[in-house]
């Protein structure tokens, strides 16, 4: 096994590196995250519009040094982390979300149907960070939660609090919020929560 | 691992990739499918006056349309979101990129006519009657392709070992134990129904030939499970039959008939020089039709018509048509803004997308011709399920084998996790199982993780039989002037030939809307 190592150093492999600064490479976000970036539900690529700067250069860094979308399954944390490597690599993160920021966001429509009202008492857990109407807080470096593709907030929250995100040391917010994920007990507390989310605006 | 692989999970795959029959009748015999007529090249009238038509989309299904389209009096633009024509239909050669989200490479196989990998599509059956009459058109050059070859290795873990045997060793010996166990457990008295004693003598011949057994009805070995020496200086002898408990362990029982489908049985043809010779014949016809690195973004179905808004350069352009024909991989257009009725997303967001997973190697000694492979498949029971030998360039010093081509899902995510290095140090670990030096001979390689790849991020339309029934319709029929297209939209996914029978069938619609408006020249 020791040779075939070697051998497989040997094997002579080139990756395209460079060359993406023209705003024109970015198209290639749109094609998974969909017209504007609102988002893809065919491809569970969430809606990235309207996402704060600061968060979404976070969450790049943090698929570009692994710290998210490495467990094996997060399967679309996967495919977005060679992703995050990339930009980071070429020096493009921050261009990268230049780009997304000027994008038109649109309210996406619901897909998650819960109970609201209990959703609201839920909630009460979440406002000090995310603020009464999902606006989040950048002091706090908690992302606004109303106008995101919600089916996406189901699968965070899962993920969060089934250990595939939150758990790499680096990811320091990424901890807070999975330790706060434990008020939420269930499947269905997270709908209700999620349900309840989609009506803040 | 062994036991992830169900027999319906190879039937599923195998459907992904053609060869589902028994949802074709299925289909049949619910009324969804198309009339024969469809199926086949609709003669179009010629239009009296021009009709403006747009294709999203430059792979076959859209090739297809325009080529035909653009003859009979409509105006055709067809956008493609890559910097290349051809979809899935896609060949790399020396200095070609690998578009990949996050893992982009470029190819490094040597300059040479012989040295070549196809990506997507890589044979053709004789079936695919449609297709092969556009290669004959299109002056596209075949020759024929070797899939099945019982000199090529089969490989599992469970059995043997994991040491490989000869595939005509695994065909034979298991065929010759089946034979002998049924001729000594059947009895006369237990078949139901009037059988002569000549039917029961024919029944046990039949047996006798299928397994190829001695007068006593014992399987012994047989020459086609291949000699033990093939000196011919001496008489022929019999290779020692291998253990049948051996032989039952493995699941290799769930492939095994893979090349006896319909879609993979002998006689299959590749065109000379790449399956995107192809591309490049219809591109000879359409090619100034064809406008790269224009993606949709906005598609407006009206009243008459629809409005398709597409970014290029930076920049978002509109266009207008009178029909628009979609061959955007339907997860996609998920992300696209639309005015499509909620069935209708529905459906196309309700067919998963496939991960097919591919890996080519070129290999600076053609060895497996010294083992006395050419072309074929090793069966393997690993992730990389599959190594195929190239039938064309026979011995010539190098060769692009495909190290690796699965069906499984699951194999398919495993693999487009790793970044390319891995993926081949995969491939090499798991082939080093059927070839011992394989890995001394990689030269360089390039993997095809389709789930991954730019504007498709997915390879083929995962339908089953359940889809099939509720959306296959909703899809296939035409929101105002919007038909979907492509192998997507056929009962043939993961084929060119399917993606042919679209674009008839969206064709032949609009060609009989154009004949009852009498805007067709008489």
């Amino acid at each position: 096994m020791k040779r075939l190592k070697t051998i497989c150093t040997g094997i002579a492999l080139a990756l395209v590196v460079g060359s993406a600064s023209a705003g024109n490479d970015f198209d290639y976000c749109l094609l998974c995250h969909g017209a504007n970036a609102n988002g893809n539900y065919g491809i569970r690529a969430p809606k990235l519009s309207g996402m704060e700067p600061w968060y979404l250069a976070r969450q790049l860094e943090n698929f570009a040094i692994g710290a998210r979308g490495a467990a094996a399954e997060d399967g679309s944390g996967h495919e977005m982390r060679p992703v995050g490597l990339r930009l980071k690599t070429e020096g493009t993160l921050d261009d990268a979300v230049q780009f997304i920021g000027k994008l038109e966001s649109k309210r996406p429509a619901p897909t998650v149907n819960g109970d609201v009202a209990h959703g609201r008492e839920l909630y009460k857990n979440c406002v000090s960070c995310h603020g009464a109407k999902g606006e989040g807080n950048a002091s706090l470096n908690s992302p606004a939660l109303a106008s995101r593709s919600d089916w996406y907030l189901v699968t965070q929250l899962v993920n969060f609090q089934k250990g595939l995100r939150g758990v790499d040391e680096r990811d320091t917010y990424g901890a807070q919020m999975r330790a706060i994920v434990a008020t939420l007990p269930d499947d269905k507390a997270i709908t209700d929560v999620v349900a309840y989310i989609n009506t803040l605006k | 691992m062994q036991n992830r692989y169900s027999r319906r999970d190879f039937l599923h795959a195998a459907g992904a990739l053609g060869g589902s029959t028994a949802a074709f009748r299925a289909a049949m015999a619910l009324g969804l499918l198309p009339v024969a007529a469809h199926a086949q090249r609709p003669e179009l009238g010629t239009l009296k006056k021009p009709k403006k038509v747009l294709v999203l989309g430059a792979g076959i299904s859209g090739l297809t349309a325009a080529y035909e389209l653009s003859r009979k009096g409509y105006e055709v633009q067809v956008l493609e979101a890559s910097f290349r024509a051809g979809g899935r239909n896609m060949t790399v050669r020396n200095g070609d990129r690998i578009d990949e989200t996050g893992f982009p490479q470029v190819c490094n196989f040597d300059k040479d006519p012989d040295l070549f990998f196809n990506c997507g599509p890589a044979r053709i059956p004789g079936h695919h009657q449609e297709l092969l009459k556009y290669c004959q058109e299109l002056d596209v050059e075949l020759a024929p392709f070797i899939n099945d070859n019982r000199n090529a290795w089969v490989q599992d873990d469970a059995m043997f070992g994991g040491k490989p045997v000869r595939a005509r060793e695994y065909f034979n010996d298991s065929r010759g134990f089946i034979a002998e166990l049924m001729a000594k457990s059947m009895k006369k008295e237990d078949l139901t129904g009037p059988m002569t004693a000549a039917d029961w003598e024919q029944l046990r011949e039949y047996l006798r030939q299928f397994g190829e057994l001695d007068p006593q009805f014992r399987y012994i070995g047989t020459a086609r499970s291949g000699l033990a020496k093939h000196d011919y200086t001496f008489p022929d002898q019999l290779k020692k039959p291998l253990s049948p408990s051996e032989l039952l362990k493995s699941r290799f029982m769930f492939i095994m008939s893979f090349g006896e489908t319909d879609d993979q049985a002998a006689m299959m043809m590749e065109p000379v020089g790449g399956m995107d010779r192809v591309v490049a014949g219809f591109m000879r016809k359409v090619g100034h039709l064809v406008q790269l690195e224009s993606q949709v973004q906005k598609i407006q179905v009206g009243s008459r018509g629809a409005e398709v808004t597409y970014r290029r350069n930076g920049e978002y352009v509109k266009a207008k048509a009178d029909y628009v024909l979609n061959c955007i991989p339907m997860h996609l257009l998920a992300g696209i803004e639309h005015n499509f009725p909620k069935e209708y997303v529905a459906g196309f967001t309700a067919i998963p997308r496939g991960r097919l997973f591919k890996i080519g190697l070129q290999m600076k000694e053609r060895f497996w011709e010294r083992e006395g492979i050419y072309g074929g498949i090793s069966w393997t029971l690993q992730d990389i399920q599959q190594i195929w030998y190239p039938a064309h360039g026979i011995h010539r010093k190098k060769g692009v084998v495909l190290a690796a081509y699965t069906f499984d899902q699951a194999a398919g995510e495993k693999f487009g996790r790793l970044s390319p290095a891995e993926r081949i140090k995969l491939a090499v670990e798991q082939g080093s199982k059927i070839h011992p030096d394989y890995g001394q001979y990689v030269e360089t390689g390039v993997t095809v993780a389709w789930h991954q790849m730019n504007h498709m991020l997915g390879c083929a339309a995962q339908w089953d039989e359940a889809l099939w029934k509720q959306w296959f319709k909703t899809l296939q029929t035409p929101i105002g002037s919007h038909y979907l297209m492509g192998d997507q939209v056929s009962y043939h996914p993961g084929w060119q030939e399917g993606a042919i029978a679209s674009a008839h069938h969206a064709m032949a619609d609009i060609d009989a809307r154009e004949r009852a408006a009498g805007t067709v020249a008489a």
